[in-house]
């Protein structure tokens, strides 16, 4: 549920400040220019806290806090006061009528989020249905490694993606890159000296900016004790050395649930491409699966009827690779979608080896298929359809 | 309670100094330096006929209570634009683009939270009061023109190669002559 903080205080200023200061926090700024208004609006829309100025026209804050504390269905609303009036007398007053917390103006940003997350359980924003990140998206990854050669790996591993990576040396370096902009994803080698790799994680975890950012241990894959005990620390994903960069990519687009679509579906004029990879593993056959039906739907509703599953790149046909194209043939049919396959001759050649998948219609090159779908004598016939799994 | 006699114009201005220096830094990014009064400042005595006028935001805040006054940060206008940008991390083209009311009220906020620095040092020192909610003015060669039973403090400040001057009037009763 996303919490709902009430910022009263005549300053425009100042409500401008607070919702630029929760900007990246999930939750809800309401806005309020005197203690009348403040009342009202906590009434009608009970915030989870209210952040309220002392000196105020029409109502002051302490007028207001006093009626709140006195109306039975707002008391138990949180109030922090938030005001140029300091002093010990005024706090100490103010404090009396019950508040949960008191920041003298002026204040740092860092200083009023860590004082309003002990009241509020802020978390930070995430993208809306219409902004899912993607794989192809551009994400800071930073990499704490003492290591030259490892950074590099990751580096040159990760260069076909539009993926940013900072590699730091030390725990220190990585705070201090931390707190400069915080990383859409951290990685932290296990081999750093000491406990260091222990301590940056639980510093991490403290700290509001990081709390909920994905942590993954870097652990030679021999080093089970480590492994284990970072799971039970709570690392997000333990990632092996030697580094295998596709598990690597997988284990990311989880974590940060990255639309990984792109990977595999894309369009290309009239017709929507299927594009499956040289390792066509079953994980990635399920991964490109999940996306089966959207995309096909997305493709209708684009106004295409034209489909090519692209097996061009895939090295050796199994089980999996035929169960997808089956599940494929039953949706495009479903969908009216004229669908055709693209395969490499050792490939077509396995399908023609197998009493089920014999009568398949292959073609050899992806212009050969769209020729084929395009002027329609690819006929629906030659799709498989009939596979028992 | 303490006696009014605590309160020197030292401790007066380096109450100030403290205010106004802790406002700027925490809520603008930006240092300040006290000038020193006898320095020719381009507030002091301006000729019309020399200076062109200067569009001037002047921020004012009241206190009331064991002590009672009004201060007045003066500022100009392409200084207030400057403070309310970084202020509300808004470039120049923005702020434009806004009008005046976003630096009038960054104005009136930023002289609250000084004023009110100042003040909570006073409470501190055994002088509570209050504030009053900020005014700010507008204009080319404004002066403040006290009455007689009012004693008058002027501090020339320096921020971002501009000017700033601070004008505290108390009422004559609550300080020693």
């Amino acid at each position: 549920m996303r919490h709902k903080i009430l910022t009263v205080d005549d300053s425009k200023t100042v409500r401008l400040i607070i919702r630029k200061t929760f900007k990246p926090f999930d939750c809800e700024i309401l806005e309020a220019g005197n203690g009348v208004e403040g009342l009202s609006v906590a009434a009608k829309t009970q915030p989870d806290l209210i952040l309220l100025d002392v000196t105020m026209p029409v109502m002051d804050g302490v007028e207001m806090l006093t009626r709140l504390k006195a109306d039975p269905k707002l008391r138990n609303i949180p109030v922090m006061m938030l005001t140029a009036e300091g002093g010990r007398d005024n706090v100490l007053s103010i404090a009396k009528i019950g508040i949960r917390g008191y920041i003298v103006k002026p204040f740092k940003e860092d200083a009023m989020i860590e004082k309003v997350s002990r009241i509020v359980d802020l978390k930070p924003v995430s993208d809306g249905p219409g902004k899912v990140r993607t794989i192809l998206d551009p994400i800071d990854l930073l990499v704490v490694e003492d290591k030259p050669a490892i950074l590099q790996q990751f580096e040159q591993g990760l260069k076909h993606t539009p993926w940013k990576i900072h590699g730091v040396a030390s725990q220190g370096e990585a705070i201090d890159h931390c707190s400069r902009s915080t990383p859409d994803l951290i990685v932290i080698s296990l081999s750093l000296s000491g406990d260091s790799a222990f301590a940056l994680f639980r510093i991490l975890r403290a700290n509001l900016k990081t709390k909920f950012t994905p942590i993954f241990a870097l652990v030679v894959k021999t080093e089970t004790d480590a492994q284990a005990q970072a799971q039970k620390i709570g690392f997000t994903a333990i990632v092996t050395k030697p580094i295998d960069m596709a598990d690597l990519e997988s284990k990311v687009a989880k974590a940060m649930n990255l639309d990984t679509s792109k990977h595999y579906f894309r369009s290309d004029g009239e017709f929507l491409i299927v594009d499956l990879p040289q390792n066509c593993s079953n994980p990635v056959l399920a991964e490109a699966a999940q996306y089966l039906a959207p995309k096909l739907a997305e493709a209708v509703d684009a106004g295409h009827s034209l489909a090519v599953i692209d097996l061009s790149p895939v090295r050796s046909l199994h089980l999996g690779i035929i169960k997808f194209i089956v599940q494929a043939t039953q949706s495009c049919r479903e969908l009216t979608i004229h669908l055709a396959i693209v395969g490499n001759a050792p490939l077509i050649a396995e399908f023609k080896s197998f009493e089920e998948t014999r009568s398949w219609n292959f073609h050899e090159s992806m212009e050969e298929a769209k020729a084929s779908l395009k002027q329609g004598t690819h006929s629906a016939a030659d799709a498989p359809h009939a596979v028992e799994a | 309670m303490p006696t009014t006699e605590a309160l020197s114009e030292t401790v007066v201005r380096d109450d100030l100094i403290r205010a106004l220096t802790s406002v700027f830094a925490t809520s603008l990014g930006l240092s300040v330096v006290h000038q020193d009064p006898k320095a020719p400042g381009r507030f002091a005595a301006p000729s019309p006929a020399a200076v062109p006028a200067i569009t001037q935001v002047v921020g004012s805040v009241g206190f009331f209570g064991e002590l009672n006054g009004v201060i007045y940060l003066c500022f100009e206008e392409v200084f207030a634009r400057l403070c309310t940008g970084n202020m509300l991390g808004l470039d120049a083209a923005e702020l434009l683009a806004t009008g005046e009311e976003p630096v009038n009220d960054a104005i009136g906020e930023i002289t609250n939270m000084v004023v009110g620095a100042f003040k909570n040092g006073l409470c501190d020192a055994g002088f509570p009061c209050k504030l009053t909610i900020p005014t700010v003015l507008r204009g080319s060669n404004v002066s403040i023109g006290p009455i007689s039973s009012v004693r008058r403090h002027t501090f020339g400040f320096e921020s971002a190669g501009h000017l700033i001057v601070a004008d505290i009037l108390m009422k004559a009763g609550d300080l020693p002559s």
